[in-house]
């Protein structure tokens, strides 16, 4: 495993990842709705999702609806950038030799 | 995903990164209601006064398209509370709905500075119409969409070139062929693939 380690480790773990890569592909989404996907427990994703926030890959908001609380998760720009070097790295690791393939 | 700091192979990223992405497609639940709504709306509004100037001595059977008011702030309603409901909103989501509301704001102003000569402006109308319902098949990657679209851009002009006995007829056949099949093949394909 120490073939990874130049990897970013923010995103190279299983849970994060998915966070990143769900959210990629969306303008905004429910925590509830990240949970629904990843199939994750409330309590992990909270843990991973206040890690990628840290590291400001991801804006949280927090507002109500209905009297209800609802987080709401966004990609930053630094995110999408750090996630667009995580599958270049991807790309070098499993094709071997092709740097930027 | 419960072991968050699992160590993965290569393989296993590109596994969850191409799985997580597949999973953020267009919601096209709403799409169905609107093509629905709008267009058995407009195929009653256009048949209704095709009927009225044909078999009634009516005066104004254009009267009829002011049900077109009431149908946006429904569909208006519909789409502000079914939104505020989802739990996402894609990126392709945001562009379907700004396509079909920049439709909207053309189509008004083309009814404000055509508003003299209404009897030539359906194929403007379909011709308008025919972009969002075709840019919308690409959207959300449903073909009938797409062939609708197109069916518009035909008969606006059939419309343009018919005479004024077959012109009324224009709209409700491009009703069917572009809002109406569509709509309903994808309600079809909304209930049975539960996307």
């Amino acid at each position: 495993m120490t073939r990874f380690k130049e990897l970013d480790p923010i995103l190279h773990s299983q849970l994060r990842l998915a966070i990143v890569s769900l959210l990629i592909g969306v303008d905004v989404a429910e925590f509830t709705y990240i949970r629904e996907q990843t199939g994750a427990t409330a309590g992990n994703l909270s843990i991973q999702i206040t890690k990628l926030k840290e590291a400001g890959y991801i804006e949280v908001t927090k507002k109500f609806r209905n009297n209800y609380p609802q987080t709401l998760c966004k990609i930053t720009s630094l995110g999408i950038l750090r996630f667009s070097e995580y599958i270049t790295d991807l790309k070098d690791y499993l094709n071997p030799g092709i740097p930027g393939k | 995903m419960e072991n968050e700091e699992k160590m993965m192979s290569g393989e296993e990223s590109l596994r969850i990164i191409t799985e997580m992405i597949n999973r953020t497609k267009v919601n096209i639940r709403q799409g169905s209601f609107h093509l629905l709504f709008w267009g058995w709306l407009i195929f009653a509004c256009s048949m209704s006064e095709y009927l009225l100037w044909k078999f009634s001595d009516f005066t104004h059977p254009y009267y009829v398209w002011f049900f077109v008011i009431p149908g946006v702030i429904v569909s208006m309603v519909y789409g502000f509370t079914t939104g505020r409901k989802a739990k996402v909103s894609t990126y392709g989501d945001m562009l379907y709905m700004w396509t079909w509301i920049g439709f909207l704001i053309a189509a008004t102003v083309l009814f404000i500075v055509h508003s003299k000569s209404m009897q030539t402006v359906a194929s403007y109308i379909l011709l308008l119409a025919g972009f969002p319902t075709f840019v919308s098949g690409f959207i959300i990657n449903f073909r009938p969409l797409i062939i609708g679209g197109i069916t518009f851009w035909i008969l606006a002009i059939i419309i343009h070139f018919a005479g004024p006995s077959v012109a009324p007829l224009g709209v409700p056949v491009a009703m069917l062929t572009g809002y109406l099949i569509p709509g309903y093949m994808l309600k079809y394909k909304v209930d049975h693939d539960k996307v």
